[in-house]
């Protein structure tokens, strides 16, 4: 990084249901928790940054920027990022930018969205945006069917068996349970997991990030201290339709985003403690580990079933915490500082990535005590 | 989702390419298809097409289980859905092919020259198999037309009946009936020539049109075939249509109404070469008889070769 980044506050809703609460109050509480937690103002704040995927199709609402902006006192300059579910990520990527260039020296950064409103089949056809809308989605498939194909894949050429991706989930919900910010706080027994509605076999429904509500913010900032500071932010592309791709059961973008990151940060894996990583379903957590380099091909798995050092998705992932879709990048930031505070440890990583993805951000954060 | 005209025409433009057997690379049953279409399970498959693009599209079967990766899958124009202004939208499914299993070995290597009428396809394999004819070696064509002079070793001339015997009996590698205003004429290659051949240790050759190349094609699979496509000489398709007319005239074997037949099928072939790119492995135009000889012998050789 150019410029040491700061995290200097952060705040975020529940994730769930929010029945009460539109785009804007889900904004505003986020924000005001997140100012508050910086113990700056909202006047230092210079430039604010929303990431939001869906506001067009399940709010009829477009320009967040500005409105993000207008619910503080003084209307900072605002944009807005999109990168389907790695929306989080690029808008971070985006205020690390105007950090390091000088154009802005304290960036809000908000991701929110609002999905339970919208019935489910337009929610699922408008999630279906982030794959190609000519060559995926005439053939009548779904986003959980994309991973459908990727999964069906991976056990193939792996071997995996249906009871041990059980596992994924099971483990997630487990995490969630001291979440209070977590959609869902229960423990799911692990052959519960196969036994629920088949959605796009061999993935069942809880194989699968719930529709979500929620907002999450982070203040970045090269002015106002803090603890935390990002090591680095690093953001990669691939192609938008999985019938472009040599393999299913890899993402080129995760790798890239990964190396680029390391290279960033002058780190090595072994380094990373703390890792909240893009489960959007069951078997994405399992090739992101590979993809990162935390596992062999074909062994993401194991890193589930046993103890390890390296702590994953402690939050519960987008299984149990929910899935606002642009405000996990941001919610997973949150998660990963909040772990570094309470263990002490130096460094933690997060994984978002978009589509089957298409885009991946991957960001690397820094706590050096005060002592 | 919106599927408006044009996006429909826009789709519609890959669905010629579509129309191709596959290999089933994964699939998954889809138990809420989004909206606008058919409610229920919907099988969807990623397909690797045997022009080496992958694709996904509607898996036509009832029951998952029976679905393996690593299947062959043949392609089917069906109406998709029908859209809230009424516009019937139609894409390619595949079926899961029953008939045919997936051909694991690798029978050999076929030469095949496909090309209209006239273009010089048997000069050219009459001095191929003096050049190259100790490797090379003519596979008849099997026809229930007529004898004509110059038919000698290309035809072997059989009857209706008998034809559609081995047809019956699958005896054929493949086979089509070329309409013409005069009469019904069917051609075939028999499996059992062409693995003759290969037991002499010999390469099959065909000098072949485009329904039996694509016949060939998915009956020894795409890879077996070393696929030559000529083009008469000419820039445009009008000249290389008209190039075609004067060969034609100049051989002084068919009469006037079966030129016009013989041309309008060529028209056919040209537009083929485009269509089908897939199944050919090199296009060469027929100009100079020489260089048209060196460069297939030469390509021939280096596939005996490796």
């Amino acid at each position: 990084m150019k410029e040491q980044i700061f995290i200097t506050g952060y705040g975020q809703t529940s994730f769930g249901e929010k029945w009460n609460q539109g785009l804007r109050d889900l904004m505003d509480e986020a924000i005001t928790s997140a100012i508050e937690n910086a113990g700056c103002t909202a006047l230092d704040i210079d430039t604010v940054v929303v990431s939001n995927m869906l506001g067009e199709v399940t709010n009829n609402q477009a320009h967040l920027g500005a409105m993000a902006a207008s619910l503080l006192p003084h209307h900072p300059p605002s944009l807005r990022a999109e990168a389907a579910c790695a929306s989080g990520a690029v808008a971070l990527h985006t205020a690390c930018a105007l950090l390091e260039s000088g154009k802005a020296e304290t960036v809000l950064v908000v991701g929110v969205e609002k999905m339970t409103d919208t019935p489910a089949g337009k929610i699922a056809s408008a999630l279906m945006g982030a794959a190609d809308a000519e060559k995926d989605a005439p053939s009548g498939l779904t986003f959980p069917g994309i991973f459908g194909l990727i999964a069906a894949r991976y056990m193939h050429e792996y071997d995996l068996s249906r009871d041990r991706l059980n596992t994924v989930s099971a483990v997630h919900h487990k995490n969630a349970v001291s979440n209070p910010f977590a959609q869902f706080r229960n423990e799911i027994p692990a052959e519960k997991i196969s036994q629920s509605p088949k959605v796009a076999e061999p993935l069942c429904m809880l194989d699968c990030s719930p529709i979500s509500d929620g907002a999450a913010a982070v203040i970045l900032s090269t002015k106002l201290e803090s603890p935390i500071s990002i090591a680095a932010s690093q953001i990669a592309s691939d192609t938008v339709s999985i019938t472009d791709r040599a393999t299913l059961t890899s993402f080129a973008a995760t790798k890239d985003a990964m190396e680029a990151a390391l290279t960033e940060a002058s780190l090595e894996r072994e380094d990373i403690d703390h890792l909240e990583l893009h489960d959007c379903f069951s078997i994405a957590a399992i090739i992101s580990l590979e993809d990162m380099g935390f596992a062999e091909p074909g062994k993401g798995i194991t890193l589930y079933e046993k103890e390890s050092a390296l702590s994953i998705n402690a939050s519960g992932g987008l299984k149990a915490c929910g899935h606002p879709v642009a405000a996990t990048g941001i919610k997973q930031i949150i998660d990963v500082s909040k772990q570094l505070s309470n263990s002490g440890k130096t460094y933690g990583l997060t994984q978002n990535f978009g589509g089957a993805a298409a885009t991946c951000g991957i960001h690397i954060l820094k706590h050096t005590p005060v002592s | 989702m919106s599927f408006t005209p044009a996006s429909s025409y826009r789709a519609d433009k890959s669905l010629k390419q579509k129309m191709q057997d596959g290999v089933l690379v994964s699939f998954t049953t889809i138990h809420h298809p989004p909206e606008g279409f058919p409610a229920g399970p919907r099988h969807i498959g990623l397909i690797k097409l045997a022009d080496g693009t992958t694709v996904t599209g509607q898996l036509l079967c009832t029951d998952a289980s029976d679905l393996q990766i690593g299947q062959t899958v043949l392609p089917k124009m069906r109406l998709s859905k029908v859209n809230t202004e009424g516009l019937r939208l139609y894409d390619i499914a595949y079926e899961v092919s029953a008939l045919k299993a997936v051909k694991e070995e690798f029978p050999g290597y076929l030469v095949a020259l496909t090309g209209p009428s006239g273009v010089g396809k048997t000069t050219i394999s009459v001095v191929l198999s003096t050049t190259i004819g100790k490797d090379v070696e003519r596979v008849p064509i099997v026809t229930t037309r007529e004898i004509k002079d110059g038919d000698a070793d290309e035809y072997t001339h059989i009857s209706s009946e008998e034809f559609a015997d081995l047809k019956k009996n699958n005896l054929l590698a493949t086979s089509t009936s070329i309409p013409s205003s005069t009469e019904k004429r069917w051609y075939g290659y028999r499996t059992s020539d062409i693995e003759a051949i290969w037991a002499k240790g010999k390469i099959p050759m065909v000098i072949t049109e485009m329904n039996l190349l694509q016949g060939l094609s998915s009956h020894f699979g795409r890879r077996s075939i070393l696929s030559f496509g000529l083009l008469p000489p000419g820039k445009s398709k009008r000249q290389m249509l008209s190039s075609l007319l004067h060969r034609l005239r100049d051989r002084g074997r068919d009469t006037e109404q079966q030129i016009k037949d013989r041309l309008k099928n060529a028209e056919a072939d040209l537009q083929f070469f485009d269509d089908r790119k897939e199944l050919f492995d090199h296009l060469i135009v027929n100009d100079k008889l020489e260089t048209v000889i060196e460069n297939l012998s030469g390509r021939v050789l280096e596939h005996v070769s490796s």
